[in-house]
């Protein structure tokens, strides 16, 4: 089974906008994205809350060792009972450092900064305008005048009957670098493992699809004439249908049998009063008579043509059928001895590795048995009848070669007989539409037929046919 | 040459006995299949025309039946199945000839002609014995290359002879195949027939072996 995976892709492409497949897609791609696809949006989704619920814990990891600090600050002030005292510090060297991101501020009721940290020197920090909660606790995620995003924290105390406002911050952008690491290596992994379940998916609808393309193969081998019906162990999902197969194709030949006698019938029935009528009139030579005479032969050629496209055109649609040359070929000269004593028809016979003749018997059965009648009709006393496989790059052709000592034909006159109708000797018995059916069945079979010159003198026809693998079917 | 014709299509069965008799055929005709087997199985006739479509019995049970009892008169088919299948099935059954349907009278003819000298023997279409020369095709006789004018009665009869040129034939095989049957048989009219007959040729030519028939020699 072949699955063409850029088509696929963009089928499933397609479907995640519309996000459900429709029967027109592609099983594969349907089992793909069903399975595959949503696993993939499930690992995005997966990375992306993963990284949330860190940079959250992140945050709040932040928050706390803010308070933590808030309160170091608080009991400093409450151990020196001066605020603006230089012994205040907080043991962290970020503390220190200008434009980290951390920083404290000390401020009174009225808002002068009493006290800050040595890292917030000569620098403003931003103002929380939130509102304070009920236990005077407030926090907001701003920027510093560096741009350094800060995770502020105020928290309004009041000691000894007075109120000051303690700030203290963190880098938030320590924060954000982190979650990015995170996110990156999450990512990579998370990706990972979508592209092995991508593969994996790949694999199993190949896998799960296999029978279906048995399947093809099976009716591909029908069509092809290998197999006259649907054979091979299908999962019991599929036996129903390759069941299905077969019973049309029993319908289908049945059909086209019931289509062919109808036209056998409808032969024998025109051409018996066809028969009655000009002989009748042979005989009349009055104008009636003698335009019986050619309306009957111009009936009688369109009863012949029609029937013979009739029969044609019901015959396309056989499939898997296949014939033994040599048998139908052998049978061909056993009667046209018997018909012509006369002669002799030599049969080389093949050696066994003969291909067989990819299509009806009967059909095989006209077109050689014209030819040999003809040879028959031409030849001064020997026919050969040679078959033999030819390949060529495309196919093994069925090749079928019959030659008369007779008169033969000039390569003008050969191209004229190959055309539709053409007679060259109007005294001959005959219809003169043995070539033309001859033609007809070789065009709807893809073979060719070529006229040349025998070694013995008369007519080659070389016919080659389809040929049918052996021993299969 | 006595003919037998099976066809149930009554005009077409009338156009070809019409066709063989005028060409100096005694013909017999039957309308279906079993009519056709009976008579063909009871009288010896030396070509039968057998249409394959037939009513009660078709042409190739008839055919197939005959030639199981054994019985050995050249068959000329004729079929509207004109397909290759058809005609090798009819060959199968033990046909000698098959024409397809519509066809030219001329056609049956050729084909009845041809196999009745196939029947015998002869391989062209003309038979000589001594200074007589028979055209079966034309249906003329010349001696010494002078024509000679017969009635259809001394054609047939001299015809019969000469196909079966060297054997002994007696009255009966004679009144057998040179009428039909619907003829007043009488073994008389033959000598009558010879008689006249040898009056028109060279004395020699038709010897009389007593007791047992009449002999055209071999040469």
């Amino acid at each position: 089974m072949k699955i063409d995976l850029k088509r696929d892709w963009q089928a499933g492409r397609l479907k995640l906008r519309g996000l459900a497949p429709t029967l027109r897609d592609s099983i594969a791609a349907r089992l793909f994205w069903l399975s595959a696809g949503w696993l993939i949006v499930a690992l995005v989704a997966t990375a992306f809350l993963l990284t949330e619920l860190y940079s959250h814990a992140l945050d709040t990891s932040l928050s706390q060792t803010l308070d933590f600090y808030s309160e170091t600050l608080i009991s400093h002030i409450l151990d020196t009972g001066d605020p603006a005292s230089n012994d205040i510090f907080i043991p962290d060297p970020r503390f220190s450092r200008s434009g980290s991101g951390w920083y404290w501020t000390i401020a009174d009721d009225t808002g002068q900064v009493v006290n800050l940290s040595p890292s917030l020197t000569g620098s403003v920090l931003p103002a929380i305008t939130t509102p304070f909660n009920a236990q005077k606790y407030r926090t907001a995620a701003l920027a510093d005048e560096f741009g350094v995003r800060i995770r502020m924290v105020e928290r309004e105390v009041t000691m000894k009957g007075t109120t000051y406002h303690i700030v203290v911050t963190g880098s938030l952008d320590e924060i954000f670098r982190l979650v990015a690491d995170f996110r990156g290596q999450t990512l990579t992994v998370l990706g990972a493992v979508a592209v092995m379940l991508a593969i994996m998916s790949f694999i199993v609808a190949r896998i799960a699809l296999r029978p279906i393309g048995m399947l093809r193969k099976s009716i591909e081998q029908v069509r092809e004439g290998e197999s006259s019906t649907v054979t091979g162990a299908f999962p019991p999902e599929l036996a129903p249908l390759a069941d299905e197969v077969n019973e049309l194709l029993r319908s289908n030949a049945q059909i086209i049998e019931r289509a062919r006698n109808q036209v056998g019938n409808l032969a024998h029935g025109l051409k018996t009063p066809l028969a009655v009528l000009r002989n009748e009139a042979a005989g009349n030579k009055t104008r009636l008579g003698e335009v019986v005479v050619t309306e009957t032969e111009k009936m009688t050629a369109l009863v012949y043509g029609y029937l013979d496209r009739a029969r044609i055109a019901a015959r396309t649609a056989v499939v898997g059928r296949k014939a033994d040359p040599t048998i139908v070929m052998l049978r061909l000269a056993r009667v046209m001895e018997k018909l012509n004593p006369e002669r002799t028809v030599a049969f080389k016979r093949p050696d066994a590795s003969l291909p067989w003749f990819r299509g009806e018997e009967a059909d095989l059965e006209e077109m050689a048995g014209n030819l040999l009648d003809n040879a028959c009709k031409w030849a001064k006393a020997n026919v050969a009848i040679s078959m033999l496989a030819e390949r060529n790059e495309a196919a093994t052709m069925l090749l079928i070669r019959i030659e008369d000592d007779g008169p033969g034909l000039s390569p003008d006159e050969a191209g004229k007989v190959l055309q539709r109708g053409v007679r060259l000797d109007e005294k001959t018995p005959g219809s003169g539409l043995g070539l033309d059916i001859v033609k007809e069945l070789v065009d709807v079979y893809g073979g060719t037929l070529h006229l040349k010159r025998s070694q013995l003198g008369g007519l080659l026809a070389e016919l080659r046919l389809p040929s049918a693998r052996l021993g299969r079917g | 040459m006595r003919v037998l014709v099976v066809e149930d299509d009554a005009n077409l069965n009338r156009q070809i006995k019409e066709a063989l008799t005028d060409a100096g055929y005694a013909v017999d005709v039957a309308f279906d299949g079993e009519e056709g087997h009976f008579l063909g199985d009871t009288e010896p006739y030396d070509a039968v025309v057998l249409d394959i479509g037939l009513p009660q019995m078709d042409g190739l049970s008839v055919l197939e039946e005959w030639r199981r009892a054994g019985k050995t008169m050249p068959v000329l088919l004729l079929t509207a199945r004109d397909r290759w299948s058809d005609k090798v099935q009819g060959i199968d059954a033990g046909a000698d000839d098959y024409v397809a349907k519509p066809f030219h009278m001329e056609e049956i003819l050729a084909r009845i002609r041809a196999l009745v000298r196939r029947a015998a023997g002869h391989a062209s279409n003309e038979i000589t014995a001594g200074s007589v020369r028979l055209d079966v095709k034309a249906g003329k006789v010349t001696v010494d290359g002078q024509s000679v004018k017969l009635t259809s009665h001394e054609l047939r009869l001299l015809s019969y002879l000469m196909h079966h040129k060297g054997e002994v034939v007696s009255r009966t095989e004679l009144t057998e195949h040179l009428y039909d049957q619907d003829f007043d048989r009488d073994s008389n009219t033959i000598e009558v027939f010879v008689g006249r007959l040898r009056k028109k040729l060279p004395e020699e030519c038709i010897q009389t072996v007593r007791g047992l028939g009449y002999q055209i020699l071999e040469d």
